[in-house]
Order: C-alpha cells, then structure tokens, then sequence
C-alpha cells in the first residue's frame, strides 16, 4: 500500500497530499513527519535525488523536483524500491507536464493536471500506470492504448 | 482518492496567473501560535495551511471572515456551526495580492459553464480556470454533482469530462467524516440539513452518480470505451462499506469479463503486447485492464471459483497492468488457498519476461506460495515448477524483484506463528544448499550463459554486493534489508539447529563441474559497477562462511553511507549478522561511532535497540553480547533512547545469559555506573565507547536519570546475578557476628562472591559520588542487596551505611570526598533522613539475632526446652521483622529468616506446632498503620495460585527476589513490552506512526519550526487519547518521565514520601510500572494464602512444589517448542498456568493450537500472569 503521496513547497507547506489507509488522526503526524525529514535533508540535493528513510516497517522514498519536495510513503510490497519506482514515475510526470522541473510557481499553475496524473498513477493507494504515454492519454480521457 | 485532496497555499485560488512569488507563505508556518487542545489539533491543522495561504494572498480577513466567504451565498446559515477553532489559529498576516476566488465562486461557475457548455469558451474556462482551482479543496460539494452530471452527459469536451469523473470520484469516495486535507470545507451534509431550502446531501446524490457511472460503464459502444474506463475507475473509489454498490461492482465487472477475457486472444508480441494489434483486441485489452483493474479494487473473494479463475485469466492478458493486477490477486489468494491457485494457473514463464516490475514482484509471491503450501507436498511437480520461476526471479535485473526473490526464499513472509521459525530455518537452507539448475537461457544475464547449475548463495551474494556499490540509497536500504532477512532467517537456523549447518562447506560441493572463470563473472545484469576482488575469489573454494564474510565486509563500509537511515539499516543487519562466537569490536566500535553522530534520529535509535531484543529472542546465547551493544547505547545517547525498552533488555539478557552468563551480564550492565562523567564539549570520546557522550545538559540529565535507572537495576538484581541470598546463605551460622573487622569482612566477600563485591563497590561509589537522585538511588539499592544477602554482605553494607550516616566515612574514602562536593557527615551526604530507617531495619534485624544467640545459648547453657511463649515470642520478633523489612524489598516471607539461619528450626517448631503457614503477617499493625499493606496487598484479589507459596520453586523464588522470574513485570511495563513485541512480531507495519511522535518530542531532536512542533505536540496528547495503551505518553514522551515511572514503584513509598526531593514527587504516581511492583504482587500473590487461613503447610521450606492452584495468563511473544513436552505459544493466547517448575509454567490452552497440543511446558519468561 502507498500510505502517502505528498507534494511541499521549499519551505514545508504542503501542496498536494493523498493518504490511503492512514487513518485521519494520524495524518498529521505523517505530514509533519515528512516536512521535517525534508526540511533536514533536501538542501542542496540534486533534482531527482532519491532518498530514504524508514519506521518500523513502513518505507518513505523522497526527492526535490525544481521547488517541490516528493514524498511517498509504503509498506509492504512499496519498499524503499517500489516507492523510487513510483517516485520516478511522479517525477517523469510531472516534469512532463510542467515542461521541467517545476518552479512553486508552474507547479501551482499546472496544478490540475498534476492532480490528473496523479489520480493515474496511484489509485486507491496502489501504483497503477506506470507508462508515460498511457498516463497522458488517460488524462485527457483516451484509452491506454490506441489503434 | 479516498481521502484525497489537494491543499495550497498559494495564489493558486487567485483568479488570474499574474506570476506572484509564493515564498510569502512561508513564514506563516511558523508564525502559528500553539493549538488550543489536542482535540482541535486535527482540524485546526487542516485549516491552518490553508488559511494562512488566503492571507498571504492577501486578504485583510479573519479566518472566520475568510470562511464566510467560502460559504457565503449558498450555505450562509452554517458558518457558525464550522469548527470554531479556526478564530484561534489564523495568522494575521496578510500581504495585498490579488483576490482569490471562493469556493462559492468556483461551485456558481461551474453551475453556470454547465448551462453554458455550447459555447467553447466555458469549457476552456472549465478546464483552464475551474477545475483546477476546485481541486485545492478538501472535498466537493454534493450539490455541485447535478451540474458535474449535465457536464458528464453533454460536454464533449474530453479534458472537462476527464475531470468530471475525477470529481465525481471524489464525492463519491467523501464520506463526510475524515478530513482529507486540503483548503477545508465544510461538512456539506450538515450543511445541507440547516439549511431547510433545499440543500443536497451526498446521500441525494451518490445513488444518482452511481447510476449514471454504471450506465456507463456497462456502455459497450467501442466510441465511448475510453469513457467506460473512466466511469469503472471512479465507482471503485465509493467506501466499501457499501454491499449494494458492491455488488453492483462485482457484477459490472465480471461481465465485462465475461465480454472481454474468454475470447481466445492473440499471444502477445513483444514487451507490451499491444503495439501492432488490430483494433478490436486492444480495446479489448482496455477494457480487460479496466476490469482488472477495477477487480483489484474490489475485496477479495477467497472462495468464489468465479473470482479464482476470473483472476487466473488475468495472467494472459495483454495489458502488462492488467497482468500485474491479475498476478497480485493471485499472490493474495495463494496465500489462502495455494493448492486451488496452484490448480487454477498455467504455464507462467511468460511472465517472467513482463516489462512490469511489480508483477514480477507479485510473481515471486505467488510462487513462494504455493511452493511453501503444505497442501501441495502431493505434488511435487508443480512445486518444482513455482520453484524454478522463483529462483529465476532471483537473476531479475530489477533489484525489486530479485529481493523479493531472496526475501521469499529465506522465508520472510511466512509468518505464521508456528511455522516463523521453521521456515525461516528452512529458508536459510534452501539458500545455502540449493542449485538453480538450468535456469532457462534468458539472453539478459550474463551468467545464464554458463547454462550451468548455480548455487542461490552465490547469485545472492553476488547480486548483494553489487548492489552495496550502488549509489541509489533506496537499493542500499534494500541490500542492508536484505542481509538483515538473512541474518535472521541464519539465527533462525542455527536456534533450530538445522544439521548441515556449517559453513565451512564448499558451495561448489554442491554443484560439481563449475568452470572457475566462469563461477567469476559478475552476474549483476546491470553492472552498477563491476564487484571487485573480494567475490572473486577461487571458485571452488569459496564457503559459505567465506562467501559471507566477504559480504559483511561490504556491507560495513556501507556504514559510510550518508543517510543515516541506510547506516541504520546496515547497523540492524550486522547486529543480525553477528554471530555468537565471532569477534564483536568491530560491531562495537561501528556502533559507538555511528551513535556519536547527532543526525541520528531518536526514533532510528530505539528501532536499533528493539532490534537488539529481536536478535536476543532469536539466540539467547548473545545475551552477553547485546548486552554489551546495549551498553554503547546508554552511553553513548542516553537521550534519544527509551528508557523502558532498554531496561527491559537489561532484564531479559540478564535472565537469558543462564547461570555462567549472569555475572558479565551484570557486569554489562552496571558499567554505565564505573564510566567518568561526562565531559561537555569534549570530542576525544566520540568513537570510544566507555566514555559518555552527553554534551548538551538534556542528554546529560538523561544519562544521570539512566544512571539512576542502572543503579535501581543494580540493587533489585545483584542478588540474582551473584546467586547470593540470604535465605540460602553458604555461611554458616553464627559467622557472621564474629568478622567485625571491615577489612577482613571485604576480603572474604569478594573472595566469595566477586560479583556481589563488585556491585556493592559500584554502589559505594555511587552513594558518594552521584547526584544527589543517584545516591539516593544507591542508598535503597544497597539496603535492598544488604536485605537479601547473607554475611558477610549483610554486615559490609551495614557498616558503610553507618559510617556514612555518622559522617565518619570520609576519611576512609577520601578520594570521593572532593567529588561529593559538600561537608562531611550525615548532612554532607544529604541522606542521613533516608539512610535512618534503613539502619534501623538492619539494627532491628542483628538486634533480634543478638537476643536469639543469647537465649539459645541460655537454653543450651541451662539444658531447658524452648517453651511455648517463648517460641512465640521468637515468632513475633521473626514475623514483626518480615514486615519490616517487607517494606524495603520484597523477600520471600517463606524462607527470609530475620533472625539468621539458627533462628529456621525454632520458627519452623513453633509454625508446625500452631499449624501455621509460612506467610503471615498482613494482620500486623505497624503494616496497617504505615498503610503500605493496602499497596503491597492490593493486588492480591486475582492472586488465584497463592495456595502454596512456601512450596515455590527455589529458583523462582530467588528469580522473583530480583524480579526477573515472571513476566508480570513485563506486562506491567506494558508500553516497552509492547513495543518489543510489535516489533518482534511484524515491524510494527500496522501502526506506522504510532510512535512517530516521539521523533518530534525528543529533547534532541532541533526543530526550530514552531509551526510544526505545535503541531506535533497538540497531536502526542490527542494521539494518547485515541490510542492508550499503544504508545505510553511516559516513555514516548520523554526518557525523564519514563525513568521516574519506575521509580514511581519502588520500595518504600511512605516512609520517604514527605521528603521533599524529587524522588518523592515521583513516588507519588500511582502505578508501579516495574518490576518493584512486581515484586509487590509476587508478595501479594503470597499473602491471601495466610489471609485465608489456609493452614496446611506441613512441610519444610526447601522442598519444591508445584504449586497446585490454577493461576491465567498471556502469551507474551511467540514461542516455539523445542521438545515434546514443551508447547508451542503465540502471542497473546490466552493460557491456564497450571504449575511451574524450574523457570517452566505448565499451561493449558484454551484451545488446541496449530499442532494440536492442548498444554505442555513452556518458559515462565513468555507469559504474563494476569
């Protein structure tokens, strides 16, 4: 399961989060666990720079993007591995969309569509399309694959 | 997403794209003033981001203010019924920026555009401007789903329809009670009820969305299949608590199936199978992904034929997500039912070559499956067949797939209570002696080539070291994961003893004919970087041992790793790795030096601890070993650990390092107490770890506070550690009084029993030179030990404590003078209040063995029978000194003897002459007075199994003097219990973030962002009230806390509680979590016996007996016999004790476990009397 997927800004705040599985009361803890984390090891790091972290059995995979900090939580099957698998791919696809690695700014006007994406990639807290192009055709409402 | 919701801060709301710089955002975070109540906290939190964004947007608003506007036209009437915490947290930081629009603006928008849809520019309004902007909020109104269904049904738009079905999803899976985070909305429902005009509900709406979703769906036109998708995808979001939307579910998507799966397909062409495909098979594919898909989602439905082979189909699919979702339906159900799995599927080499990682991934599982299934042992060919795929999975080029592969084979996921260990040990076999044989040639990996018989141990290990020269930190963590599996399933196999173990056997021994060269190739397909030398070794004479030991040096210089994580992760798996006979500097001084690094998180720290507990359970023969690793951890960051999990690692290594082992376990232990104190700013340290790393003052107070913690830990287990007590003394009577001569005295003690001198010295020193909490501490701890041991221990301690009270002790120990740092005498100690009573129980105690060497030999001397009163009189000193000394420790009252041995025969005279039992005493008056019997005795009610206290086994006895014999103390110390057990059992995947909070609230952790730590702390207390029990506040919170807790339960609570130290404000908390009050119950459990009268104690003390009465308990961890006679636990199991024998409980089941057995023996340490 992908306990979370959450998007912050450089300075922490939270753009664009999605828990699955995590009860309510514990979100906040997770929220604030992963800013921390990120804002004690994402300085300086290069774009797409994976790191990672763990509690108890529960994996965390993250990254910087331009402006944006990446953050994804799993257990289980989403190990550290998996979660970079993931990560990647939110990456590819956000960049994608943005045309690079986003500023807070283009991040934010895209927004939407990341959130689009997004829904594609992980569905009910499983990582679902993975190929870039299928992605983009399924955000504009075409089928995975075309004749 | 189910709980999903975008959350911004930014200008994102703001109606125009003028570029605004967002950092202004920033500083609100941590300009938040402290959450009103832990209650509020999630709310609050949820508004808080948000909101500060709007202000930074620039409007001059409240919270409040900003809400209205939110709610404004619509649902006006229900501001005031919005959390009324947001007026608390808003920052009033505002900045002018351009307006942004409302929610109500974007929802009257949409209603517009929606009657407006003919014209081009509303669709692009919708999809550049509204949607998007929507987004940001927490949840969709249901009133805005009429218009999102006239959009659904008229627009061609597909941009505005993709996110039409995104917010319909949304509403669907809103279920109006969880916030999802983003900018809040309000609780629409509630909303809509207060609203008597009118409003719609989700429940309006949902049957409506689910109506036109499945309409759609079931829509077979090919035009509108991409739709279809859409329309599936979105009904699996609605909660699963609905049974007829499931239903419903089920059958849309089994007809699709029906529709889409039979139809004899094509044999996919290359990786994804559907490039070049006509057009009739690929929207076929699609819809068979969708309904795949949409399977997945949908619970699992373990006995339906239906499902199983709806499934299976899956595999064959040309949609390599479609196959994915199929194979991990599969894994799922193969875990509950491998044989009818096993049955199900076909050939699945095809598999193997499928683009989709996590498919493999899912294979593996499946085939670990079924290969593991029991149910399977007829069928050997279709094991062999599972197995083959596994072990070729373990050449994947993904090292996803390729661990999973490992984890499977070393038998991780087999956790059944039963058969955990079995299989883990069989696990390590496999992957020591087994060969792939002829693994298929795959033209990807290099050493397939050979076509040749490999062993597993050698494809891991290579696969393993390469992947330590990664630079990817997520595949490090993973290596380092990996060999800690290994490690483990290695303990495992060596604790069941698996013959064939030794690791000095040549692999190739068991696969004849490798080529040397060739055995050298580095098999890594993707050649991270080329393995070096030191896997290259000859290829035939490369052991298992060699193999490993080539690995573990990998694996340490891995500890360069920056990321502290990835060195935690490798530290885990050398503490796995190490094994009992090898050489533990290395792993000693890797440790100290990794626990110097300040970047170390408290959290990561006390997963390292728990894992110490972990490799203790797997081999009690380290006990010594971790003790010793554990002693680096008390040193080196007293801080971040928890208290409470390394006592009882303390406790329970104590126990397991058997009788030889005993004294360097206490030795382990106590050396925290012979360590210099702490030199701030000091760096020379840093790697060694017999000095103290406590730089910043709240480390230091938590050094002193496990000091204290070691010190207590001292004076309860002394006594077990050196096999010394009183009541079992090898001085003969009589002795004692005639060695006055303090020098002597030392000499013959230590030559007795070094171990009890040697802690008595600590003790000496620490009621000297500690801090004033220690010394009290050590005061109590030598009572306790001058209480329970015999001469001449008894009278050494004697003799200090006198000195010191008297002052005169100064000039005997000079030295510790100047550390002591104040005047000499009683008030230099500052303990002559406490030190008082303790004298006097010892005078009470030597006066009362005066008067009895004196009567008897005035009865000797005059040949007289010892008379009735007189005897009775002898029993009341003896009884009245019990109590006494019953309130500084426990003893047990059917073998301590006050008066000294010689008294034995002339109370057990007078007991058998009035037939009274061995415990009395509860009746008497100074108990009652002091009111301590209503704490000692207050737990006595369950007490079930006193019936025979003086028939207790003699080393039970003594293991519950020192509070080690019973897990009661475990269960009382329940948070650090379950902790360990969490962890031990399953990593604690359940509750990821139980504990996250101490992260936060560890003194050392800096985290200078106000904002967050608000948050965190308004969150511990509401994470304490949601889930009691789980986590204690005391030794999450902090290790000051958490110590005094168990101090909270020691020994003498009224008489010093009106000291006004610090000690007796912490005597005050009423439960005695440790092993004091243990002890406490351990009396109690006694005592009723008396109290009832039961007057049938014939018997001499010494003679064990199983104790006949039936006492209840828990199963503490999992345990697995090792003997027929022994019982197999799992943890948790309810349990009859039906006696105790030799540190063994014979306990009942309630019911048969999975062998079948009822009842058998198993160790007192794994159950909790309740």
């Amino acid at each position: 399961m992908i306990l979370a997927v959450l998007f912050a800004n450089s300075v922490g705040n939270v753009l664009i989060e999605r828990f699955n599985g995590v009860p309510a009361e514990e979100r906040l803890t997770w929220r604030s666990f992963l800013v921390k984390l990120g804002a004690e090891n994402l300085k300086g790091v290069k774009n797409e720079e994976l790191l990672v972290a763990c509690h108890k059995s529960v994996y965390i995979v993250y990254t910087m993007l331009g402006d944006v900090s990446i953050f994804l939580v799993g257990k289980d099957e989403y190990d550290e591995l998996a979660l970079a698998e993931a990560i990647f791919i939110i990456t590819g696809a956000v960049k994608d969309i943005c045309g690079k690695p986003p500023t807070e700014r283009v991040f934010l006007d895209k927004y939407g569509r990341i959130c689009l994406c997004l829904d594609e990639i992980v569905w009910n807290g499983l990582l679902e399309n993975t190929d870039k192009d299928r992605i983009k055709r399924l955000i504009r409402l075409k089928p995975p694959s075309e004749f | 997403m189910a709980e999903s919701s975008g959350k911004t801060l930014m200008d994102l709301i703001s109606a125009d794209p003028t570029p605004v710089p967002p950092q202004s955002t920033s500083s609100s975070a941590s300009s938040t003033p402290s959450q009103p109540s832990p209650a509020a906290a999630s709310a609050a939190s949820h508004m808080h981001h948000p909101m500060s964004t709007k202000t930074t947007l620039g409007e001059k608003k409240s919270k409040r203010a900003t809400l209205m506007q939110i709610q404004s036209d619509t649902i006006s009437v229900a501001k005031a019924a919005l959390n009324p915490v947001k007026a608390n947290i808003m920052p009033q930081r505002q900045k002018q920026r351009k307006k942004p629009v409302s929610y109500t603006q974007l929802a009257r928008s949409i209603h517009e555009l929606a009657a407006t849809l003919d014209q081009k520019s509303s669709q692009k309004q919708l999809v550049n401007h509204v949607f998007p902007k929507l987004a940001v909020y927490n949840s969709v109104d249901p009133s805005l789903a009429p218009s999102l269904l006239m959009l659904n049904q008229q627009c061609e738009d597909r941009n505005v329809q993709r996110y039409v079905y995104y917010y319909l999803a949304r509403i669907l899976s809103d279920t109006g009670l969880s916030p999802g985070g983003g900018i809040p909305t309000p609780n629409w429902d509630a909303l809509a009820d207060i609203d008597a005009g009118g409003g719609v509900t989700r429940a309006d709406v949902v049957p409506r969305i689910v109506n036109q979703l499945t309409t759609e769906a079931s829509n077979s036109e090919v035009e509108f299949h991409a739709r279809r998708l859409q329309a599936l995808k979105a009904l699996t979001y609605s909660p699963s608590e609905n049974s007829e939307l499931l239903s419903k579910l089920y059958e849309i998507v089994f007809g699709l199936l029906d529709k889409v799966a039979d139809v004899p397909h094509k044999r996919k062409k290359g990786v994804f199978g559907t490039k070049g495909g006509d057009k009739d098979s690929i929207i076929r594919s699609n819809l068979q992904y969708a309904a795949m898909s949409a399977l997945r989602r949908l619970p699992l439905d373990p006995g339906n034929p239906v499902f199983l082979h709806r499934a299976a189909q899956g595999v064959s699919f040309a949609d390599p997500v479609a196959v994915r979702h199929s194979l991990e339906i599969l894994a799922e159900l193969a875990a509950r039912d491998p044989y009818t799995v096993a049955m199900t599927l076909g050939a699945l080499q095809d598999i193997l070559h499928l683009h989709d990682v996590l498919a493999r991934v899912a294979l593996a599982r499946l085939c670990h499956g079924i290969t593991r299934a029991r149910s399977l042992d007829e069928r050997p060919d279709i094991r062999a067949q599972f197995n083959s795929i596994l072990y070729q999975l373990l050449l994947d080029p993904s090292e996803r797939v390729c661990y999973e592969a490992i984890l499977c084979i070393l038998g991780k996921y087999d956790n059944s209570e039963r058969h955990g260990t079995d299989e883990r040990a069989n696990g390590w076999y496999r992957l020591t002696r087994e060969i792939m044989k002829l693994p298929e040639a795959t033209s990807k990996d290099k050493s397939n080539k050979t076509k040749r018989p490999q062993p597993l141990i050698k494809l891991v290990m290579r696969r393993l070291e390469s992947s330590f020269r990664s630079f990817s930190r997520p595949v490090l963590h993973a290596a380092a994961r990996v060999v800690q599996e290994m490690g483990k399933s290695r303990a495992a196999a060596f604790a069941m003893g698996l013959e064939d173990i030794d690791e000095s056997v040549h692999v190739n021994a068991f696969s004849d004919a490798l080529d040397d060269a060739e055995t050298n190739d580095s098999s890594h397909p993707e050649g991270i970087r080329r393995t070096s030398s030191i896997s290259a070794g000859p290829g035939r004479n490369e052991t298992i041992a060699s193999l490993l030991a080539s690995l573990m040096e990998v694996v340490r210089t891995t500890v360069a790793c920056e990321c502290v994580y990835v060195r935690g992760m490798v530290v885990k798996a050398l503490i796995w790795m190490q094994s009992p006979h090898e050489s533990l500097d290395e792993l000693k001084s890797i440790i100290a030096s990794e626990l110097s690094d300040p970047a170390w998180p408290a959290a990561l720290v006390n997963d390292v601890l728990l894992t110490l507990h972990a490799r203790f359970k797997a081999t009690p023969d380290m006990a010594v070993i971790l003790l010793e690793i554990a002693r680096i951890f008390a040193t080196k960051v007293p801080g971040k650990i928890d208290a409470d999990v390394l006592q009882l690692l303390w406790k329970t290594c104590l126990v397991g390092a058997g009788p030889d082992g005993k004294h360097t376990a206490l030795e382990a232990v106590t050396i925290v107490l012979d360590l210099p104190p702490p030199q701030p700013g000091s760096m020379s340290g840093l790697t060694s770890i017999d000095r103290v790393s406590a730089s910043d003052p709240k480390s230091a107070l938590a050094l002193q506070k496990l000091v204290q913690a070691a010190v207590w830990f001292l004076g309860e287990n002394a006594n077990y550690a050196a096999s010394e007590y009183a009541w079992e003394s090898a001085t003969p009577p009589g002795t004692a009084l005639m060695m006055l001569d303090a020098d002597k005295m030392v000499a013959a003690a230590s030559s007795r029993n070094p171990t009890l001198a040697g802690a008595l010295t600590r003790l000496q020193r620490c009621a000297f030179s500690g801090s004033w909490e220690v010394r009290i501490v050590a005061i109590q701890a030598l009572t306790t030990i001058a209480i329970r041991s015999g001469e001449p221990f008894r009278l050494q301690i004697y003799e200090f404590l006198y000195t010191l009270a008297e002052g005169g002790v100064q000039s005997q120990l000079s030295e510790m003078h100047l550390s002591n740092g104040e005047d000499q005498g009683v008030s230099g100690t500052g303990l002559g209040v406490l030190i008082t009573p303790m004298l006097k129980v010892l005078d009470e105690m030597y006066l009362g063995q005066d008067e009895l060497i004196k009567e008897i030999r005035h009865h000797d001397n005059a040949n007289k029978e010892w008379k009735d009163e007189e005897l009775k009189k002898l029993y009341e000193t003896h009884e009245r000194l019990l109590d006494f000394v019953s309130l500084f420790c426990y003893i047990p009252r059917a073998k301590y003897l006050p008066l000294g041995p010689i008294s034995a025969k002339l109370i057990d005279t007078y007991r058998t002459k009035h037939n009274i039992t061995a415990s009395s005493g509860t009746t008497d008056p100074t108990v009652i007075a002091t009111g301590i019997s209503d704490l000692i005795y207050e737990s006595t009610q369950p007490a079930p199994a006193a019936s025979n206290a003086s028939g207790l086994d003699d080393d039970l006895v003594n293991a519950w003097a020192a509070n080690l014999g019973d897990d009661g103390l475990l269960g009382n110390n329940a948070p650090a219990m379950s902790r360990v057990n969490d962890f031990i059992a399953g990593g604690g995947t359940d509750a990821p973030d139980v504990d996250e909070e101490n992260v936060f609230s560890r003194p050392s952790v800096g985290y200078d962002d106000m904002w967050a730590k608000t948050l965190l702390e308004t969150n511990d207390q509401e994470e304490d009230d949601v889930r009691s029990g789980s986590s204690s506040p005391d030794s999450a919170g902090s290790v000051e806390s958490s110590i005094s807790s168990h101090f909270g339960g020691m020994n003498y609570p009224s008489l010093f509680s009106s000291k006004p130290s610090s000690q007796a404000t912490i005597r005050e908390e009423p439960p005695p979590p440790y092993s004091y009050s243990e002890s406490q119950s351990r009396d109690s459990f006694e005592n009723p016996m008396a109290g009832s009268g039961s007057r049938s104690y014939e018997s001499d003390d010494d003679e064990p007996r199983k104790s006949t009465g039936t006492r209840f308990g828990t199963a503490l961890y999992d345990f697995t016999a090792g003997g027929d006679d022994e019982l197999n636990l799992t943890a948790e199991e309810e349990l009859e004790i039906e006696y105790e024998v030799d540190g063994w409980f014979y306990v009942k089941k309630k019911r048969p476990g999975r062998d079948g057995k009822m009842a058998g023996l198993v160790p007192v340490l794994y159950v909790n009397q309740s």
